[in-house]
Formats: C-alpha cells, sequence, structure tokens
C-alpha cells in the first residue's frame, strides 16, 4: 500500500514538474536561507567554546568612570591586578596574561611585520593550543625563547625544519634573537586570541619596566582569570568594587592621575569576548535580528510549500475519491498525505544541505569566516533539520489530509464543483501573509542599504583622500624621516597625533564652561603643528598651533616639564559647550584644563576648528581640544598628491629605507580606514539584501503556483466571459486585479509595521536618513511589479486561449 | 440483495429544498440486473449512490443483504462498501498517475490481500475483460472503451456481489458502447448483481428489470423476460 502511495506520489510530481519544482525549491530556498543564517549567527556565538574550560576562563575588563562625558571602556586590567586575584579569591586557579602587537621579525636580512603575543610562562597551560612540534611544557623555559604558528613556519623557513632555529625579533627598539622552541597550529578564525608567534613577557625588555607591571594607571594587558569548576562568579563580581577601593592608589598618592575617577572592574566569560565585551567585535542585537530574518524566512517557505500543497488539491481529489470508493479509510488517506508531504519537506531538506554546502565556499568568503555545515561531526544540525523538516512536512500535510479525509468521492465524482473552493480563502491569507512579510523586509533593506550608504556619503570634516597613516613612527628618528618626506614634491603634507581619525582619542580632559557651571569633558588629542594642515581642517578662528615655545605642552629642555600656561585650539562643538556664542569669541580666553592629569593649566585657546569625525562616522561628533604634546606623536599622516600618487608612495618608501632600514614600513590608506567602519555594516547591509532578495522571491513562486492553478479553476468562467463579448484586455485586466488584491491587502499590513520598525531603527544613529513617503511607495510598486510579472504570463496566456476550448475543458 | 422502504432523500440549502427521492421502495434480489431510466434530475445518480453507500438518505430504511445500513457511520459504510459494491462510472474515474494494472490494483490496495496474490487476481480479471496487451500503459493512452474496460476491471476484482454502473456507457461510441454492455451481462451471468443507470433504452435492454424514475418517484417498474 505504501509503495503504492509512493508510486502516486512520485508520478503526480514528475507529471506537474514546473509545480513539483516550485514546490521543492521554494522549501529548499527557504530552508538553505534559513541554514545559512543561523550557520553564521551559531558561529558567531561560538568564538572561543572550543579551549580547554572554556566556561571557567574570565577575561578581567576595566571601565574608567570620568564626572562627565563618557566612560573610557577597555579590554585590559593593571598588572597588579594578578597577585591581589590570587590572595583574594581561594577559588581563582590560574592567571596568564599578554600583551599583543605587530612586531618586526627578521629573517637572513628579509624583515616580516607579524602578529605577536608576550605572554606569561604558564600562558600553554592556561589555553591549550595544540603544538605540532615542541612541547608546551618547556617551550617558555628560557626569557629568549618563541612559539611560531605553523603560517609563520612555513613564511619563514619554508620547507627546511623552524624548530631550533633562531629569530631576531624587534622589541622597544631593538632586534633580539629568540630560539623556536615550538610550532603551534594556526589559530582557528572563531577566536579573538590571534597571533603569529609568541614569546614570553620580558619586563626589563620595556623601558622604565617598573611602572608597567606595578602601576594601576597602565593597562597595556589582556588578563585571563581561570576559576575552580562550579565557581559562583558573580560572588566575585560582588567583590569586585571592594576590592579597587581597598587595593587602588587614590589619584592623590599616585601622582599623574591618568586612571580616571572611578574604575569599574570587570570579569567577563572568555565566551562573552566576541560579543558582550569591552572589545566586542559584533553586536548580539544584530545576530537576534538575523535570527529573526531566518525565521520570517522559514514562514514564507512554510507558507508557501503548504498554499502549492493544497493548490494541487484539485487534481488529486479524484484520486482520492476513488480510493475511497473502493475501501480507502479516513485515517490511510490521511497517512498518505501526511506522508507525502513529509518526504516532499525531506526532499527538500536534501536539496537545501546541497544548495548550503554549494554556497558556503562563497558565503565565508563573504563573511571572511569558516562556518561549516557539520552534518556528520555535528549530528546535531541533521538531527535539527529533519525534525524541523519533518514538522514542517506534518503541518502542510495536515491541511490536505484533513480536507481528504473528510472529502466526499460523490462531491467529485459526480459534480462538476471544483473541490478546493474551501481552501481557496486559506490560500490568500498564505500569499498575503507572504507578500506582508516580503515588503517589510524589503522596506527594511532598503532603509538599511540607505543608511549605510548615507553613514558613507556624511562629510567627515577632513579630506581623507590622498592621506597616508604610517605607523611606528615614534622615537628619535621621527624628525629625520619627516624632513627626508617633505623633500619630495609629492609629498604635500605632514603631521603628527597620538591617534588618528577613526580610531578615537585617549584622553578625557575637563573644562569649566564661561557660565562657571559645572566642569565638561572634552576628548583631548596630542598633535604638531601641520596635522590640521595635512587633515585639511578648516580653521574657523583665530590660528593653528606653532613650533613656538609658548605653544608647547611642554618644556624642549630637561625631563619636559609641564608649562604653567599653554596654548590650545578646540573644534567647533567644543566652544559651544564651553559656552561661547561663536567660534571668534572662543579666542584668546583662557580656562583652567587638567592637561596633566594632575594640575590644572592656565589653557589659552588661540584658534577653533571646524567639527571633524574622529571616532565612528556613526557616532556624533564629540567637543575636541588639541594640544602640542611633543612626547605622544607615535602616528604620522602623510598627504600624498593625488596627481602624483604612485610616485608619492615611491618617495615614502625610499625615505623610510634611508630612515629606518631595520624596520618594517606599515602603512594604511586613511580611505581604508574610513571604509572599514563601514565594513561590518556593509556586510550585514548586503546579507539582509541577498536574504531579502532569496524571500521575495520564494513568495512569488508562492504567487506563481497560486496564479497557474487558479487560471486553471477559472479557464470556464474565463471562457463564458469570451463568449459573452469581454475582450482580451479586461479578462487581462481582471487577472492582473484578482492577483495584485493580496499584494495590496499585504502593503497595507506591512507598510505601518516596516515604518514603526525602520524609524525605531533608525534612531540610534547620531546622522540619520529621514523616513519618507517615497521609499514605501517605490517597494510597494516593486512589490505590484514582480507580482505583476509573476502571473502577468498566466494572465495573458488564459485571456488569449480560445473559448470554445475552455468550456469543453470542464 | 438490498430493499429501500419509503427512502427519501431532501437536499436543502439556504433557500431551497430539493426533494430528490420521495419514499422509494425498491427491492433488488441477488443475481439481478436492473437498468434505473428516468429524465435528468429524477433522481437516478442520488438512488445509485445510496445504494453505492456513498450517500446517505435522509430518511426510510435501506436494508442491505440483511442489515439496516441507514444511520451507519462512514467507516462502517466504507467497510460494507469495499467488500461487496463495485463502481463504473460515465466518466471512467481512473488514477491518471497509475497504470491499467496498478489502477485495478487498487481496488484490492485496502483489502490487506498479499502483493502476490493480488497480482495473480489482477492478471486474471485482465484476461477477462481483454486489457491484459495494455497492462504497463496510462490511462491516458487508452481509448474510451478500453478505460471503460479497466474501469469495469477494477469493479470486479474484487470479487463484488453487486456492481453499481452509472451510465456506463454514456462517454462510448456504439461499438465499444455495446462491448461494455455485453460485459456487464456476462458478469450478471456469472451470478454479479448489477445495478445501471442509463438513458440509453437499447442499453437498459440488456436488463432484466427496468426501474423508471421521475421526479424522485418510481414510476413503473418493468420486467422483461430472458433474453
Amino acid at each position: 500500500m505504501y509503495f503504492n502511495y509512493l508510486k502516486t506520489a512520485l508520478r503526480s510530481l514528475i507529471r506537474y514538474k514546473l509545480f513539483s519544482f516550485i514546490n521543492i525549491a521554494g522549501l529548499a530556498v527557504g530552508l538553505a536561507a534559513c541554514t545559512l543564517i543561523l550557520l553564521f549567527v551559531r558561529d558567531e556565538f561560538s568564538w572561543d567554546n572550543h579551549w580547554d574550560r572554556a566556561e571557567d576562563i574570565y577575561r578581567l575588563e576595566t571601565t574608567l568612570q570620568f564626572p562627565i562625558g563618557s566612560d573610557r571602556l577597555s579590554a585590559f586590567a593593571p598588572d597588579p591586578l594578578k597577585d591581589i586575584f590570587f590572595d583574594t579569591f581561594s577559588e581563582v586557579e590560574d592567571i596568564t596574561r599578554y600583551m599583543e602587537g605587530s612586531l618586526s621579525l627578521r629573517m637572513e636580512g628579509d624583515v616580516f611585520l607579524q602578529r605577536g603575543l608576550l605572554a606569561d610562562p604558564n600562558f600553554f597551560d592556561f589555553f591549550d593550543l595544540e603544538f605540532v612540534q615542541g612541547d608546551a611544557t618547556t617551550a617558555f623555559q628560557s626569557m629568549n625563547n618563541v612559539v611560531i604558528s605553523e603560517r609563520t613556519a612555513t613564511n619563514l623557513f619554508g620547507d627546511s625544519p623552524a624548530l631550533g632555529n633562531t629569530i631576531s625579533i624587534r622589541s622597544q627598539g631593538e632586534f633580539r634573537d629568540f630560539t623556536v622552541t615550538g610550532i603551534i597550529i594556526d589559530p582557528v578564525p572563531d577566536t579573538h586570541i590571534q597571533h603569529d608567534f609568541i614569546i614570553p613577557f620580558n619586563r626589563e625588555s620595556f623601558v622604565g619596566s617598573r611602572w608597567f607591571t606595578e602601576d594601576w594607571r597602565f593597562m597595556y594587558r589582556s588578563v585571563f582569570v581561570k576559576f575552580a569548576p562550579g565557581t559562583n562568579v558573580d560572588l566575585v563580581r560582588a567583590a569586585l568594587p571592594g576590592l579597587v577601593e581597598q587595593h587602588r592608589p587614590k589619584p592623590e598618592e599616585q601622582a599623574g592621575q591618568e586612571s580616571g575617577r572611578n574604575m569599574l572592574l570587570h570579569l567577563v566569560a572568555l565566551t562573552d569576548a566576541h560579543l558582550k565585551s569591552h572589545a566586542s567585535t559584533a553586536d548580539p542585537d544584530v545576530l537576534f535580528g538575523f535570527v529573526g530574518l531566518a525565521f520570517l524566512i522559514l514562514l514564507i517557505a512554510v507558507a508557501n510549500f503548504l498554499n502549492l500543497s493544497m493548490a494541487r488539491t484539485s487534481h488529486r481529489a479524484r484520486e482520492v475519491a476513488m480510493r475511497k470508493v473502493v475501501g480507502a479509510s479516513r485515517s490511510q488517506i490521511a497517512q498518505q498525505f501526511l506522508g507525502e508531504a513529509t518526504a516532499l519537506a525531506l526532499i527538500s531538506m536534501i536539496v537545501a544541505f546541497v544548495l548550503v554546502e554549494l554556497s558556503l565556499p562563497y558565503y565565508n568568503e563573504f563573511l571572511t569566516a569558516v562556518v561549516e555545515l557539520d552534518l556528520v561531526t555535528g549530528p546535531g544540525v541533521a538531527a535539527g533539520g529533519v525534525l524541523l523538516v519533518v514538522a514542517i512536512g506534518l503541518f502542510a500535510g495536515s491541511f490536505q489530509a484533513t480536507y481528504f479525509a473528510l472529502l466526499k468521492p460523490r462531491d467529485v465524482l459526480y459534480s462538476n464543483m471544483s473541490p478546493d473552493h474551501s481552501t481557496g480563502k486559506l490560500r490568500t491569507v498564505l500569499v498575503v501573509s507572504q507578500f506582508t512579510i516580503s515588503i517589510a523586509l524589503m522596506v527594511g533593506a532598503f532603509f538599511v542599504n540607505k543608511q549605510t550608504d548615507y553613514a558613507r556619503t556624511l562629510d567627515l570634516g577632513f579630506n581623507p583622500n590622498g592621506l597616508i597613516v604610517v605607523a611606528g613612527t615614534n622615537g628619535d628618528r621621527s624628525d629625520t624621516f619627516k624632513r627626508r618626506l617633505l623633500e619630495n614634491q609629492q609629498i604635500v603634507a605632514v603631521g603628527r597625533s597620538s591617534d588618528v581619525p577613526t580610531r578615537g582619542s585617549e584622553d578625557r580632559l575637563t573644562m569649566r564652561p564661561v557660565s562657571g557651571e559645572d566642569l565638561v569633558t572634552l576628548d583631548g588629542l596630542p598633535t604638531d603643528p601641520d596635522f590640521f594642515r595635512v587633515y585639511e581642517i578648516p580653521l574657523l578662528a583665530g590660528r593653528f598651533l606653532t613650533d613656538t615655545e609658548a605653544d608647547l605642552l611642554r618644556t624642549r629642555e630637561g625631563d619636559g616639564e609641564f608649562r604653567s600656561a599653554v596654548n590650545v585650539v578646540i573644534n567647533k562643538s567644543g566652544a559651544a559647550l564651553l559656552g561661547f556664542v561663536d567660534p571668534a569669541a572662543a579666542v584668546g580666553q583662557t580656562i583652567p584644563t587638567n592637561l596633566t592629569q594632575t594640575r590644572y593649566l592656565e589653557s589659552t585657546i588661540v584658534g577653533v576648528v571646524d567639527d571633524f569625525h574622529f571616532d565612528s562616522a556613526r557616532d556624533v561628533i564629540r567637543p575636541g581640544i588639541y594640544y602640542l604634546d611633543e612626547r605622544r606623536q607615535s602616528e604620522m599622516t602623510v598627504r600624498i598628491d593625488r596627481r602624483d600618487y604612485d610616485a608619492g608612495i615611491l618617495a615614502l618608501e625610499q625615505a623610510w629605507r634611508e630612515t629606518f632600514p631595520d624596520q618594517v614600513l606599515s602603512y594604511r590608506n586613511m580611505t581604508d580606514l574610513v571604509e572599514a567602519q563601514y565594513q561590518t555594516e556593509d556586510q550585514l547591509s548586503d546579507m539582509l539584501f541577498a536574504f531579502t532578495v532569496l524571500a521575495v522571491s520564494v513568495s512569488c513562486l508562492g504567487l506563481y503556483g497560486l496564479a497557474s492553478f487558479s487560471v486553471e479553476r477559472r479557464t470556464k468562467e474565463i471562457g463564458i466571459r469570451r463568449v459573452l463579448g469581454a475582450r482580451f484586455h479586461q479578462i487581462a485586466l481582471m487577472l492582473l486585479w484578482q492577483f495584485s488584491k493580496p499584494i495590496f491587502i499585504a502593503a497595507a499590513i506591512a507598510v505601518p509595521v516596516a515604518v514603526y520598525l525602520v524609524t525605531n531603527w533608525l534612531s540610534g544613529f547620531a546622522y540619520r536618513i529621514d523616513v519618507g513617503a517615497l521609499p514605501f511607495a517605490f517597494v510597494c510598486l516593486v512589490a505590484i511589479s514582480i507580482g505583476w510579472i509573476t502571473v502577468a504570463s498566466h494572465a495573458f496566456r488564459v485571456a488569449r486561449s480560445n473559448p470554445v476550448e475552455a468550456l469543453r475543458y470542464e | 440483495m438490498l430493499k429501500l422502504h419509503n427512502l427519501s432523500k431532501v437536499y436543502r440549502t439556504d433557500e431551497v429544498e430539493t426533494v430528490a427521492l420521495d419514499n422509494v421502495n425498491i427491492e433488488i434480489e441477488s443475481g439481478e440486473f436492473v437498468a434505473i431510466m428516468g429524465p435528468s434530475g429524477c433522481g437516478k445518480s442520488t438512488l445509485l449512490n445510496i445504494v453505492g453507500m456513498l450517500d446517505s438518505s435522509s430518511s426510510g430504511d435501506y436494508v442491505f443483504m440483511g442489515e439496516n445500513v441507514a444511520g451507519y457511520p462512514e467507516s462502517k459504510l466504507s467497510n460494507i462498501r469495499k467488500q461487496n459494491i463495485g463502481f463504473i462510472f460515465q466518466s471512467f474515474n481512473l488514477i491518471d498517475e497509475l497504470t491499467v494494472e496498478e489502477n485495478i490494483e487498487l481496488a484490492l490496495l485496502y483489502h490487506n490481500i498479499p502483493a502476490n496474490v493480488r497480482r495473480e487476481r489482477v492478471a486474471k480479471v485482465m484476461d477477462k475483460v481483454g486489457i491484459a496487451h495494455r497492462a504497463k500503459h496510462m490511462p491516458s493512452q487508452l481509448s474510451g472503451g478500453q478505460q471503460q474496460r479497466v474501469a469495469v476491471a477494477r469493479a470486479v476484482v474484487g470479487d463484488q456481489a453487486m456492481i453499481l454502473a452509472d451510465e456506463p456507457t454514456g462517454n462510448l461510441d456504439s461499438a465499444h458502447g455495446q462491448e461494455v454492455m455485453e460485459m456487464l451481462q456476462a458478469l450478471n451471468a456469472e451470478g454479479t448483481t448489477i445495478v445501471m443507470v442509463t438513458h440509453s433504452p437499447a442499453h437498459a435492454d440488456y436488463a432484466r428489470r427496468t426501474i423508471n424514475l421521475f421526479d424522485g418517484h418510481v414510476v413503473t417498474e418493468n420486467l422483461r423476460a430472458a433474453v
């Protein structure tokens, strides 16, 4: 009997090839899209959970709070906390720390820039990195050992053995020799602990080594704590404020209160480092949004599947009636159709998995990830898929099963009545739902895309074209390098600063407004006199800072003592915050500013520049203050003449070789840095767009299916209309209207919901596009056009057909 | 075989009440060949549906093989039907997706008969109606007459005691129509009870008794001498 069911089902599928294709493809595409999204989300949520005892490991992070203005968040923690933690909490099993940075590696004259970790000796006990060669226990026996990853071994040594060989690594201005004592597998992409090599952290190689590890004000290392299994970390967390209070030197005890007023400590689970930490690289809310998207696509696909299954009812009614006549019971009929729908859904799932496998390489390239459909190694996905699909099959099949189980054979065998009148309404509801979701998604994708584009067109306040940011220029050779650069006519200007736009600044300075109200906070940035000229930031009032003694923060002679009175430049927002009616009013005013962190210096505003973006372009521009600190100008920005760009780069490389022969030149285009800010959002926007296209396509498949069967059902009616004199265009319009109606209803439901969601989402942006009526009208027009294109062929075919044939059909 | 006593069937819609059968009393003996005639809308098909247990009466009794089945639930009717009654329709009602063989086998599928037995019986009945050479064909590849022969085979493969034929020749030309009638006659000769609705007086002549319906009433019953 079941073989007979299978045979009938298969032949029916083959007979209505297009229909079967639409039915299977619709669900398969929906399932594939859903799977791809969920794989991406799962990957994002599973960062760093591959480590041994990952659930017991926490990263110690900090927040520095200032009386006014924004807090400074850091994923690092002060070094002294290690001993304090061991002394305070018996639950602490182990603590390890590392500092990371790009360091130059030298091998037989070639210099490479590589990402290195300067780690505590217990690093390899703490993190179970797999050694390909060498041994975790002996790797760090000497301070001059280095452990490299496989890719570094290949880069540096090729096929020859690396173990026991020597590499020179430049640290704190000089190259030192390190012996390779271990080779470990490359870090997986979904961990934030990325490295090319790891060397033991050696305090002695840092200038002023004592403060580095004993001072609360300096935080340069990631600190990881491993607790005993079962530790209630919340209790530890509760004790942290008291711990800071007890151990952290009060600002007056410790000269230079770099450290802010108040420090908060946080224990962030290692597995949350990617999503919920001070160094998060992704937003969990966005990921939940994508889970929602996956669900909506699945909903569309299921509605589609259900719709098309029911559309086929009329074709199967005769068969069912006959089966009943010869004795099939209701439950047998129900079983047949439940089984059929489930089998069809399972086929769709197999197709979906094939689609996912085929698209994964491109998907991973797009996401720069290694998402995998691990059906064999992780049977959870396969099992989940089968369960879901069986549920979909049973759900979709249940409608047909119920309908057919209750079908009276007499109604089919003896009447001309089409048996699917009762399902027509439900099917329209399904198409309306599909298009409601589709239109809402289209509106969403449209606005996300527009907003992303808009962020890109925002005036940064400076001209990024032709700007090159050169790293590692601090030190005494910096002036020589700058002079050499400026000897070239292609180099327009060179400026230095402690940070560059897109990266944000570290300093938060407090000043008192002219009105005498409460202190306000401004973002501080140490620069050199040429900074604003290089970035082409307009001067609104007064003058730029100059290379004269009066404009300097510290004296040039001796230890670089702070001067008691300095000149500063502020930006337009800063002037407004300080209570000046316009930029010109600020010029010449003297306001005490805590430029040294211990003392308020008499700061005279000599100039006001226009606002420019220093953090993400997504954030609102903050008030800023700029001063000349010659000790904090580690970043060099070079403006190259755009007309002679290549020659400018050559000149830059030449000047570097002459000045820093033993170092790798590392530079980035400012346009790339700006672009990188948008990259994640662009990526997500593109992803939303792609999946919206898929969702709309699946909806169209549904509409196409509905149209083809509906038109078939109305053949007789149309024949009669034709006989009675209806013209071709009247019939075509009538049919088009029939299929436009569900889309109009869908639009009426989708638009208000979309307006609400889009407005809500946009309110998170400081600079955002307006929500006008036009985009909604546009999207509705697109939806209706897509709908028309989908059903037009049916409408025209039927409208043009010979009425005699149509009437004979019944 | 069966006895209808004061049987009525009323169709009700919101506004109209249509009496399809009005106090019909009919008795059909085992082995009879009965033709039911009458103009369109007189209730022929309704009568056949009720006799075939595809429909139920509004009032009155229907005694089938000594059992009053009026008011039986669908599942019970379905069981009695599949054991005893075979159907032949004007429009054949073959399943497009199944071959000739499989269409005939369908009638045995819900009887718990082992596959090899089913195949034997299907082969036998195909021989009997002369369609064996078309066993693997699909219905769409057959002529109308051939399709109706398949339908006849399907109706009798389960050794049904009674066959209900609703205008079995309505869609056929005269030659094929005659062929089908001869087949029914032969079945009757073997003892199968046959109840046939027809418009054709010529085909009604194959029956031993003709019941004439008009507006839901039995108007005449003609008994013919054996042909």
